[in-house]
């Protein structure tokens, strides 16, 4: 297999906007364009997430649209649906098509559209990613999902609700950074554990935000990496799985499908946790940080919450998590955030993030988790 | 495969009256939730049906303030992970028990329940 390189990446504003999924992407796609400084020409493939565009926007076949919107009607596309994982599950597939040697030049992108449907609409239409029959019906929620979660982990090892709330603190502190991000206010403690119950313990400053908003990047061959100006390499990607059904899960407290991704990327990287220098990964809840801290090797099980607490976890601590602000700050729209968090990435391994950058960053992880746990993937990169 | 196959539709019929039916695998003895065609312990493509008590315990718990469309207006309700004394889990409305008397632990009882007329997994005091 080809070693793959990450040339250009682009993302729109994250917050509301007034434009379809398909503007938003192909508003990042030609940033990533531009950045990669290559001609549009050039791609041979979309790889495209997108997640509820035939709810919010009655739009199926999503991926020739975003592709034609872009203005690159005649490329192969295909859309990727693996809830909230959409996109970085488009990259996993996009690096094989460029490592076997069936493309030198592809774009991985994703967008989602929902603040234009009330709240209401946008909870029901993110709970059709948990089980029709078993959950849906009984009023899932995916922040009862990870508030399922929370007090498994909060029974198990004693974590507490102020420090899933430094998580929130946290991230606001890093979004406050980031020009993109949906919020850009520091928030303390006592707003988070004093906001409004959402799925007990989860309060609503637990909970990212629903947001609008594109991501794009373009993947190259080594050859062609090495005419450009700052490839960032692919060390691995992996992906896993774990039971739909939150019932059949036998630890609330972990996600065994981050703990099998991570093994798996790790694996292929030749690298450990403790090589890794910064971290982009998928806090949609304050728990989904903790447990996925632990996950991925990063903390012991059961100290993710304590690594929150005393900071080891911000910009400046042991392993910065999420400088972007994460989807609690920077947002989380759906169908756009696997390939907007290795933007992040690719941006910190260049030494470009100006006032959040991690220093001295060479090694770099994006986790992206899809829906009740069912899908994770893992992927590292590198510097030269 | 067999003729004991339980489909979704079959397994919340029953549950609409009240009995909860489990499948074991012929290789194994593994106990499941149908539908499963392949016994992930063994690979095994024969079930035969077995009833569920219905008792179990809490393992963990929500109180969901912010319902989806689907359950406006239901807000605020509980819903729990149930460890039935069989060994498999189900998640399931809680009915009957007040949200401070919840706890991780907690012993509950199944009770089929009709919500905007389907069937779904309840569980209240034993």
């Amino acid at each position: 297999m080809r070693r793959v390189a990450v040339i250009g990446v682009g993302t729109t504003k994250f917050g509301k906007h007034e434009r379809t999924s398909a503007e938003l992407f192909a508003e990042a796609a030609a940033d990533a364009l531009v950045d990669a400084a290559i001609p549009a020409s050039r791609i041979q493939a979309l790889y495209y997430g997108n997640v509820v565009g035939g709810e919010t926007e009655k739009q199926l076949h999503t991926s020739p649209q975003a592709a034609s919107v872009l203005g690159l009607p005649s490329i192969p596309t295909t859309r990727f649906e693996t809830a909230c994982a959409s996109s970085h599950a488009a990259f996993r597939h996009a690096v094989m098509e460029v490592a076997s040697g069936a493309s030198d030049v592809v774009m991985v992108g994703g967008a989602e559209r929902v603040l234009n449907v009330p709240t209401a609409d946008s909870t029901e239409y993110f709970a059709y990613a948990s089980d029709a029959a078993w959950e849906q019906t009984i009023g899932l929620t995916f922040p009862g999902v990870f508030a399922l979660v929370a007090r498994a982990h909060m029974h198990k090892h004693g974590t507490t609700e102020a420090q899933m709330a430094a998580v929130a603190v946290k991230n606001h502190k890093h979004g406050a950074l980031n020009p993109k991000a949906q919020f850009q206010k520091e928030i303390t403690l006592e707003t988070v554990l004093s906001s409004a119950r959402v799925a007990d313990p989860l309060k609503l400053y637990d909970c990212c935000p629903f947001t609008d908003g594109g991501a794009a990047l373009v993947l190259a061959s080594e050859e062609v990496a090495r005419r450009s100006r700052r490839p960032i390499w692919v060390l691995g990607s992996a992906a896993a799985s774990d039971w739909m059904l939150l019932g059949d899960k036998r630890d609330l407290s972990r996600v065994p499908a981050t703990e099998r991704a991570a093994a798996a990327a790790y694996r292929q990287a030749g690298k450990r946790p403790e090589d890794v220098d910064v971290v982009e990964l998928h806090d949609c809840f304050t728990i989904a940080e903790i447990v996925a801290t632990e996950g991925l090797g990063l903390f012991e099980p059961g100290t993710g919450g304590l690594a929150a607490e005393k900071g080891w976890t911000s910009l400046g601590g042991k392993v910065p998590v999420n400088p972007s602000g994460g989807l609690k700050a920077k947002g989380h729209p759906i169908g756009a955030t696997g390939a907007a968090q290795i933007c992040e990435i690719v941006t910190q391994l260049r030494a470009e993030a100006g006032p959040r950058q991690v220093e001295g960053a060479r090694t770099g992880l994006t986790h992206t988790l899809g829906g009740n746990t069912a899908t994770v993937l893992v992927s590292l990169f590198g510097r030269e | 495969m067999s003729d004991a196959r339980i489909t979704l539709q079959a397994f919340f019929e029953q549950a609409r009256e009240g009995k909860l039916v489990g499948i074991r695998c012929a290789g194994c003895g593994a106990l499941a939730i149908p539908p499963r065609e392949l016994c992930p312990e063994c690979g095994h493509r024969q079930w035969a049906p077995t009833a569920l008590s219905g008792d179990g315990e809490i393992t963990s718990f929500t109180v969901i303030r912010i319902a989806p469309r689907g359950h406006a207006g239901e807000a605020p309700y509980a819903i729990a992970a149930v460890r039935l004394i069989e060994g498999v889990s189900l998640l399931g409305r809680i009915v009957d028990i007040p949200f401070e008397d919840l706890a991780i632990g907690r012993k509950v009882r199944f009770r089929p329940l009709r919500i905007h007329d389907r069937t779904a997994i309840g569980f209240g005091p034993v």
